[in-house]
């Protein structure tokens, strides 16, 4: 499942190259909409839509890169990520909305309330293994939307309640350059901590405990501090992402800080970028939403379904997205990030005989 | 008391219809190690032939329910040999992330067929029932737990008398060994998924008479059939029957928690759910292996 | 039969003919628009829907009210702004019954679309959500799908719902419980734990006792629950006069069909959302009959339209572009009204300035097909009535106001085994 070291530097450089043209138009962009650089007659590069939409994938980014440390690197299928998502929305939204923090003073806390849940809950669930861990992290993620949407004391809901909570609208110039650049931050934050943690003893002992949980018990490494530490570090990263996201949206309730549908998504871009590595979580993040908006019809770029009527053209375009799936995971199992990390190229042998390692 | 009475048999009663839903998923889970994500479209896909057996023919709902095993279990046969054995050998995520695919193409296509309607079937005898004082047991709910625990038997017999029974367990327990010894395990691996693919379809015709059905209908049933199987404990089909049961019991009785009512059920379910994982990993019934 | 929508290349839309309707094919040009005589530029209206996903029912019946009005709108040539008819097309996409997905859409909408002003999607949360991105953006929304009163309690300025809010909705069943005779006391209440729900459950727990009622129980349960068997084994033990469910149709089947099996024998049963739905009765047959529901509309209603469609033309409009599918209910027609609002503000504005044309939206007041459209400081509709409606021999009659009604309350509702 990973990409390791000894590959064709050749692509490996072209794939770096691509990323970081992409990483720094994005980056570069926003700063086309100041009133300053629009004086100067500068074509606008990003629009409030672009802002929404990159902010939006941005926050996947996050959100796959973060699952990648407890689920790639550590081996671990955690599949209730999403409580995390949420108890950072909500410890930023309940500190805005309720008690009336600066959204800057809150935010930092979304990640410090996430990872000592995630310290708290770890501690049992992650004795559990296969799939035995990610059904009840599941259980977790489920539990945890329904306890906050319906805990009640005194008569009145303790957390917004089935109303959900709204934010003031953030007072700020460029508003969406703001989010877009604090969700990058949180971004870049999370590569970096991935990209510290595989070349630290921590993560040599994470990998270990992947590869042989019991072989690396005997090496000396305490596996329930490691997975501990993963699970929370992992979990304060979601958080952080759910904290800004509650302000950047501004209401937040159970259906969208707590989507169940979030926890497939977040690991199938990193399956699909490449799992245990550290740029394939974001790379997949990037495809695997450029495709849905693709397929729904939001980018400049459309396309025309032949034989199909107005009213079917979405349904069938969430079949195309159903069909498609089971294709990258029966043909492409290491994820995208192979082909550019110089590994392999995209070859019909390629193909089959990554059918012929995963088959019958 | 006779209320008292009364919960406990509507518990049951709803637990019918959680085994039907459970036994199918386990018997995936426990033999294929596959978690699938589209056993709950799979249920829908059987409500919908019972629907439509009904409405265009007029059959007896509960006369449709080999129909919808035969059916899905074609299917499952084939999605099986087809699709996913492509990539079993794969690491475990890929399943979640196969069936998903598959979760959404099934839905849809539902969806294009159906389209978004609530169809429900409503025969004749609907909501006529035994009587015992205030106690009630409405026919309906009471033949669809009968039937849950008669498949559960015939699953659990075909399991430990018939050749194929026996060649499924033998994999379960050990792969390669089982290849060794000579069963065919692409066979032997579609027939059991379409083995669970038929409860599925049997679930989902009991289902199309005690709710309203929609093509996204199922999806809590996926939900439900994790906590139902690991309730029971994994692997054993008559642990699944007491996980089911186990479950409606505690839905009918989260309803009386004073000021809440049953809006924790999946908290609560899914909080018992986590315990036993973490106390009794072999689940309620089940043995180590 | 609706319209195509896709961007081809960069900014090039077509329309392709209404053909139901025989309207002519308009070849319109997106920014800047064709100029024919009084021909103006195009008014693009913009709306994320559930298209795919839970809410694909809800979802398309909102769909259908909007294209009701878009056919009747292009037969006439499109708005008047000043003298100058300006065609008038609506742009979809699929939300996928997710409510983040409906921010990015909205904003899609608003900046890639360019779209004038915004129709509402389905359902409280995406309306809440919505409502933010409409409001950061300065842009009206006139929404007919969300009636949770926690989203106007924002201060926002370009959000306005045209339906009534959630807690009138079962109102008119007490109203009409308490010209009954013998007069029903006592009501259990269940309701689902959403946003929508739990106010409509309140305004019943609160308005109640003015009546000389009582909510003898109270229960919640979890938003789409498909079993209530339990519930209603608890409102048969309470005995009360009135069972109420305040929910959605998935559960509202669930609670009727319990009801009937454990021979609950209220007087008055009472939905907020299902029994209006056609597919209510047909899921239910002969046991949906004398259920009651609280509702926005229904076919038999008695308003005198200042403009567009009667009554009896919008029923007969519906059915001639959706045959097949019964009368319209009252989602059909509160999405319609949400475009009948969007237009006469338009008009009363004289010009297409957002800013304007919610100023028009605030001070509008007219009365359509749909009632009275009017809205209050925080943009809610608060002057229309709910009506109840009850299903009688598998067929709706509204019974409730007296001076709407087209049959009498059949009352008390039978035991289940004398039916």
């Amino acid at each position: 499942m990973i990409a390791t070291a000894d590959s064709n530097r050749r692509w490996r450089r072209i794939f770096l190259i691509v990323g970081a043209i992409v990483a720094a138009y994005a980056l570069l962009a926003p700063l086309t909409s100041l009133d300053a650089v629009q004086s100067a007659n500068v074509p606008l590069l990003a629009d409030k839509f672009w802002f929404r939409i990159a902010t939006f994938i941005v926050m996947f980014i996050v959100m796959a890169t973060a699952w990648n440390i407890i689920g790639g690197i550590t081996g671990y299928a955690a599949f209730g990520n999403v409580a995390f998502f949420g108890i950072g929305a909500y410890t930023t939204g309940m500190l805005v909305a309720k008690a009336k923090w600066p959204f800057l003073v809150a935010l930092p806390l979304a990640p410090v309330v996430a990872a000592l849940f995630a310290a708290l809950i770890g501690l049992p669930l992650l004795r559990l293994r296969g799939h035995y861990f990610a059904v009840a992290s599941l259980g977790v993620g489920v539990a945890v939307g329904e306890l906050v949407q319906n805990i009640d004391y005194g008569g009145q809901p303790v957390f917004g309640g089935a109303s959900g909570l709204f934010l003031p609208i953030y007072a700020v110039d460029n508003r969406g350059l703001f989010f877009f650049y604090l969700m990058a931050a949180a971004a870049a934050i999370s590569i970096a901590v991935t990209w510290w943690v595989l070349r630290n003893r921590f993560g040599y002992g994470l990998i270990a405990i992947r590869e042989n949980e019991e072989a690396a018990a005997v090496l000396g490494v305490n596996t329930t501090a490691y997975k501990v530490a993963a699970f929370a570090l992992s979990a304060a990263l979601t958080g952080l992402a759910g904290g800004i996201f509650s302000q950047w949206n501004v209401f937040i309730n159970q259906d969208n800080a707590f989507p169940i549908e979030y926890n497939v998504q977040m690991i199938l871009m990193a399956l699909l970028g490449g799992a245990g590595t550290i740029f394939g979580p974001a790379a997949g993040a990037v495809l695997l939403q450029l495709l849905i908006q693709f397929l729904g019809g939001t980018l400049p770029i459309s396309f025309d379904l032949p034989f199909v009527s107005t009213d079917a053209r979405p349904i069938v375009a969430q079949v195309i997205l159903g069909l498609l799936l089971v294709g990258v995971v029966i043909f492409v199992p290491r994820g995208v990030i192979d082909f550019f990390g110089g590994r392999t190229r995209l070859s019909l042998s390629y193909l089959r005989r990554s059918l012929r390692e995963t088959s019958l | 008391m006779a209320d008292f009475v009364q919960l406990v048999i509507l518990g049951l009663l709803a637990g019918g219809v959680y085994v039907a839903v459970g036994v199918g998923f386990g018997l995936v889970w426990g033999v294929l190690n596959i978690v699938n994500l589209a056993h709950g479209a799979l249920v829908i896909v059987g409500a919908y032939l019972t629907w439509q057996l009904f409405t265009a023919l007029g059959l007896d709902p509960f006369l449709t329910l080999p129909v919808d095993a035969v059916a899905l279990f074609v299917l499952g046969y084939a999605l099986q040999r087809g699709v996913i054995n492509r990539i079993i050998r794969g690491p475990l995520l890929f399943t979640f992330l196969l069936t998903f695919g598959l979760n959404l193409v099934i839905i849809n296509i539902l969806l294009l067929i159906f389209g978004s309607d609530f169809r429900s079937v409503t025969p004749a005898y609907s909501g006529q029932g035994l009587e015992f004082g205030s106690v009630v047991i409405p026919y309906v709910r009471l033949i669809s737990l009968g039937t849950a625990i008669l498949m559960s038997a015939a699953l659990a017999l075909m399991l430990n008398r018939t050749r194929i029974g026996l060649a499924i367990q033998a994999i379960s327990a050990d792969r390669d060994a089982a290849q060794l010894v000579g069963i065919d395990l692409r066979h032997a691996y579609a027939v059991t998924f379409g083995l669970g693919a038929a409860c599925a379809g049997v679930a989902g015709g009991l289902i199309a008479m005690i709710q309203a059905i929609t093509p996204t209908a199922g999806e809590p049933y996926t939900l439900q059939a994790f906590v139902v199987v690991i309730l029971g404990g994994l692997g054993r089909v008559s642990a699944t029957v007491v996980g089911g049961l186990a479950f409606g019991l505690v839905e009918a009785f989260g309803q009386s928690i004073p000021g809440s009512g049953s809006v924790f059920a999946n908290a609560i379910a899914f909080g018992l759910m986590v315990l036993v994982l973490v106390t009794r990993p072999q689940g309620l019934m089940g043995r180590l292996k | 039969m609706t319209k195509r929508d896709h961007l081809i290349g960069a900014k090039v839309m077509t329309m392709r003919t209404l053909a139901l309707l025989a309207v002519a094919a308009v070849a319109a040009v997106a920014c800047g628009g064709t100029s024919s005589g009084t021909t103006g530029s195009t008014i693009t209206l913009g709306a994320p829907l559930g298209l795919t996903g839970s809410l694909a029912k809800e979802s398309l019946l909102t769909q259908q009210g909007y294209n009701l009005w878009l056919d009747w709108i292009s037969s006439q040539g499109g708005i008047v702004v000043n003298g100058v008819k300006h065609p008038v097309t609506i742009k979809y996409y699929d939300d996928t019954s997710n409510a983040n997905q409906s921010a990015v859409l909205m904003q899609k909408l608003i900046t890639g679309d360019k779209a004038n002003f915004l129709l509402g999607p389905y359902g409280s949360a995406a309306t809440a959500t919505d409502a933010a991105i409409a409001e950061q953006n300065e842009i009206p929304m006139v929404e007919a799908n969300g009636a949770a009163q926690s989203i106007f309690n924002q201060g926002y300025k370009y959000t306005f719902g045209v339906l009534s809010p959630a807690n009138k909705y079962l109102q008119g069943v007490i109203d009409m419980a308490a010209t009954l005779n013998p007069k029903p006391t006592t009501i259990a209440m269940l309701s689902a734990d959403d946003n929508f729900s739990l106010e409509v459950a309140d305004g019943v727990n609160t308005y109640a006792t003015t009546k000389g009622m009582n909510v003898i129980l109270f229960k919640k349960y979890k938003n789409g629950s498909t079993n209530l068997s339990a519930e209603v084994q608890a409102a048969k033990a309470a005995n009360a006069d009135i069972v109420l469910n305040s929910g959605h149709l998935q559960e509202a089947i669930a609670i009727n069909k319990a009801a009937k099996e454990q021979k609950v024998n209220a007087k008055i049963f009472a939905y907020s959302v299902g029994p209006s739905t056609p597919d209510f009765i047909t899921a239910l047959g002969k046991d949906a009959d004398y259920v009651y529901g609280g509702s926005q509309w229904t076919p038999q209603v008695k308003y005198t339209p200042a403009f567009y469609l009667t009554v009896a033309e919008y029923v007969a409009a519906y059915k001639a572009k959706y045959p097949g599918r019964g009368d319209p209910d009252y989602h059909v027609a509160e999405s319609t009204a949400a475009c009948l609002a969007l237009q006469r503000a338009i008009e009363n504005a004289g010009s297409l300035d957002p800013k304007k044309v919610r100023d028009a939206l605030a001070a509008l007041d007219v009365t359509v097909f749909f009632g009275q459209l009017k809205f209050d400081s925080r943009g809610l509709n608060v002057y229309k009535p709910m009506v109840v409606e009850q299903i009688q021999n598998g067929e709706h009659h509204t019974v409730f106001p007296d001076n709407v009604a087209d049959a009498k309350p059949k009352y008390p509702t039978p035991a289940w085994d004398q039916r």
